[in-house]
């Protein structure tokens, strides 16, 4: 049993140790911590995290959940998000759409787009774009594999956001694996919605399912929902199929009667 | 002016220099092949322009030949010109006869940088000369006396005074006349300028038009006479000649970061900043490559215009091509603005908002300016036309409605719809699944449809509210009523543009926004597109 004192010679040399090598110590992601309660942390900048989904028609989902992030860095000193796509995916992937960022809450002119001819370029404008103080988070949205994309690429980038304290949001696609240096790796997938007040049928306030595959949070599991202040775990899975006829305020027939109403009307 | 009647032939000798002489080339012309330009070989050898090719093949059995490339020739001429600008600001190339050959340089103010005008012109005729070229020139204080004296009394350098002396003793070619216009002077007897000059006018315009009198006018400095330079002007640069070429890049950009800081301390002195940086690399074989990159904001920091041009000098790697070296760089400012003294390099203070405009001037520099973009939204209901994607250089907000509303709207949108098909159809209504990228999706919630019509003002067509009435039998005695008045334009269909999107989400949380492309008929299948994807 070490007594306290050695065990505070032993920190001090594990930092002067990651000092040395220039790599964020290994408590680093807890280190950017800014708030944890029981539920989702308030992850603070200079961290890369991956976020995977299986499938590429995901992809809304997962760029949902990396701008929800990016919009809490957002301050009046660092001010714009990046993001990056290649430019020949953007049909497969889809771009980001302004009135859709007013509709999540994003200004969409906090959102720089950058769209690059080849993975080289992408990978030095997102380097380019973290070492700006401007910054608060860069978003790449990368839908191919790249051999570009290897351990050492992810390393330049983890120091690079580490040194300048803005986050790098990965966004892959597929089930493959690479080594790499990111901070917190998830594995995002939908969730189908929450109910919607006075409209059952419709689709509500938008779900996800995150699991923390790499990284070192209190839990791996979290069922996101998105409010206006932020991300809020919600207790559990909503039974599937549910929400077809019943809830509504009024009676079906009457609806339907009013609308019949106003179509004679009109 | 300089005039290298030879331009021709000496181009394509330079580009292929085993080319034999003499050298003739020939073009289609009225369906003969006809001789466009010779050298000076050919021209001993009896060979005349004009020629038709197989004569002058009998002529000079050993001619070497080729087809004339106008374009090329122009282009390379054009470079030519362009490389000029390193003897004065403004070169023009004059079109009047032929668009190559004859090169105007305006040396107002230049001249005393190399010793006088004599002594400018024969450095000017020397370097051309030991290229290869034939070369004629001459100076004379208006554009026409200058070009009938470079070709036919070249080497002189006129003073206004003595400009009608020599003028009058040349032949009336040249005064840039029409072969016409030359035909009929000679049938007259008048061979020289000077004969021309004294005649009345009134009786010479009606026969010769006006044109012979604006000649004889503008050769005489009479009338002003504009050239258009190929260049802009920019007042303020810097430059640096180097006594051997230099052919390295990074020797060039090194050259750069120099030149951004004799900018930089120039700018500062006169209290100003520019938005647009141009690099002319003047190369030794008579090119010039010039390189652009622009600014966000007003600028004067050297360190950040040199990295701008680093940037921009990646993206050129394949085509960047020194041949055999550059002798002069040049960078200078355009787009000029006062700004006030700010403290530059380490100690400057700069605001969020700088910093992200320099990220962007950097990013477009390398990536190209449409590379970089930020959203401009518009007031438009149709969805791709509310947003626009436009460069963040020059995008700025745009202040929004008060009471901007807009319904709930994807994430994401595909720039072009998608097709969906759809295997189990509701009537009038959304189909209970659908089929996109060969993945099938049970719609389980959906909202809407939320109908979006055409903007029919926008689409060049005609609204028609009222049919128009048909025209009424005239009644005997009364006039006909004049038809109502019908714009000549297509009317406008809504069916076929109107759309019904619908917000539907799957089992598995998916959520899409998909439309229906017109209205709902019942005998035709509806047709669906799938337009963005929710988060």
């Amino acid at each position: 049993m070490p007594t306290p004192d050695r065990q505070q010679r032993l920190a001090a040399l594990r930092d002067a140790i990651a000092n040395i090598e220039r790599k964020p110590a290994l408590a680093e992601t807890r280190a950017r911590l800014i708030g944890q309660g029981d539920g989702f942390p308030v992850l603070g900048g200079g961290l890369l995290q991956e976020v995977f989904t299986d499938e590429k028609r995901n992809a809304g989902a997962i760029l949902g959940f990396a701008l929800g992030q990016a919009k809490g860095l957002l301050t009046p000193e660092r001010l714009a998000v990046i993001f990056l796509q290649l430019a020949d995916e953007g049909q497969k992937l889809g771009l980001p759409y302004g009135p859709g960022l007013l509709s999540f809450g994003l200004d969409p002119d906090a959102l720089v787009l950058v769209r690059t001819a080849s993975m080289h370029d992408l990978l030095w404008a997102v380097e380019e774009a973290i070492a700006c103080r401007a910054v608060a988070g860069v978003v790449a949205d990368i839908g191919s594999h790249s051999k570009l994309l290897d351990f050492t690429a992810s390393r330049r980038l983890s120091l690079r956001a580490a040194a300048t304290g803005g986050s790098i949001f990965l966004l892959r696609y597929g089930e493959n694996r690479e080594a790499s240096a990111a901070h917190l790796r998830w594995r995002l997938s939908p969730l189908q919605s929450g109910r919607r007040r006075y409209d059952a049928k419709a689709p509500g306030p938008l779900r996800w399912k995150a699991h923390l595959e790499k990284g070192n949070l209190h839990r791996t599991e979290f069922l996101l929902g998105w409010t206006d202040h932020g991300f809020a775990t919600i207790a559990d899975e909503p039974t599937t199929g549910a929400g077809f006829g019943h809830g509504t305020p009024l009676p079906r027939a009457l609806p339907a009667a009013v609308a019949d109403r106003l179509l004679q009307a009109g | 002016m300089l005039s290298l009647p030879l331009w021709p032939t000496d181009y394509y000798k330079r580009a292929d220099p085993s080319l034999g002489t003499p050298l003739v080339l020939y073009e289609r012309i009225k369906g003969g092949l006809r001789l466009s330009a010779i050298d000076a070989a050919a021209r001993l050898a009896g060979l005349k322009i004009g020629q038709n090719l197989a004569d002058a093949r009998a002529m000079v059995p050993e001619l070497s030949v080729l087809e004339m490339d106008r374009g090329m020739l122009e282009s390379g001429f054009a470079e030519f010109a362009d490389w000029h600008s390193n003897a004065s600001p403004l070169v023009a190339v004059m079109r009047d006869a032929e668009g190559f050959g004859d090169l105007v340089l305006d040396i107002t103010g230049v001249s005393h940088l190399f010793g006088g005008e004599s002594a400018m012109l024969e450095t000017l005729l020397e370097r051309l000369r030991v290229l290869g070229y034939s070369v004629a020139g001459a100076i004379a204080p208006s554009i026409g006396a200058a070009w009938g004296i470079s070709h036919f009394a070249p080497g002189h350098v006129v003073a206004r005074p003595e400009l009608s002396e020599i003028l009058d003793r040349l032949p009336i070619a040249a005064l840039r006349l029409n072969p016409q216009q030359l035909a009929g002077l000679s049938q007259m007897g008048l061979t020289h300028v000077g004969s021309l000059r004294t005649r009345p006018r009134k009786p010479l315009q009606a026969r010769f038009g006006v044109s012979l009198l604006d000649r004889l006018d503008q050769a005489y400095g009479d009338i002003e006479e504009r050239m258009s330079p190929r260049l802009p002007v920019a007042e303020r640069y810097a430059e640096r000649k180097f006594a051997d070429p230099i052919g390295l890049l990074d020797d060039v950009l090194m050259t750069t970061h120099d030149l951004a800081v004799q900018l930089a301390v120039r700018l500062e002195a006169e209290g100003l900043g520019g938005q647009a940086f141009h690099l002319f690399l003047y190369r030794v074989d008579h090119k010039v490559m010039a390189l652009s990159v622009n600014s966000a904001r007003l600028t004067r920091d050297p360190f950040h215009i040199a990295k701008l041009f680093s940037n921009r000098s990646e993206r050129l790697s394949g085509e960047y091509d020194l041949g055999f070296g550059i002798d002069m760089i040049r960078l200078a400012v355009s787009s000029v603005s006062p700004l006030e003294g700010v403290q530059l390099g380490n100690f400057s203070h700069q605001g969020a908002a700088e910093d992200l405009d320099q990220l962007s001037d950097r990013m477009s520099s390398r990536l190209g300016a449409m590379a970089v973009l930020k959203t401009q939204l518009l007031a438009s209901h149709i969805p791709e036309r509310a947003a626009r994607l436009g460069p963040a250089l020059v995008a700025r907000a745009a202040p929004r409605p008060a009471n901007w509303h807009m319904p709930l709207r994807p994430l994401r949108l595909l720039p072009v719809p998608e097709h969906v098909a759809i295997n189990a159809e509701v009537p009038e209504g959304l189909p209970a699944s659908m089929i996109w990228r060969r993945d099938r999706y049970r719609i389980e919630k959906a909202s809407g449809p939320e109908r979006l019509g055409a903007e029919w003002w926008r689409t060049g067509q005609r609204l028609e509210l009222v049919p128009v009435p048909p025209p009424k039998p005239v009644e005997p005695g009364q006039k006909a009523e004049p038809p109502a008045f019908v714009p000549d334009l297509v009317p406008f269909d809504p069916d076929a543009t109107t759309r019904d999107y619908y917000i539907v989400e799957d089992g598995s949380g998916r959520r899409f926004w998909i439309y229906r492309q017109g209205f709902h008929r019942p005998d035709e299948p509806a047709v669906w597109f799938l337009h963005g994807l929710f988060a």
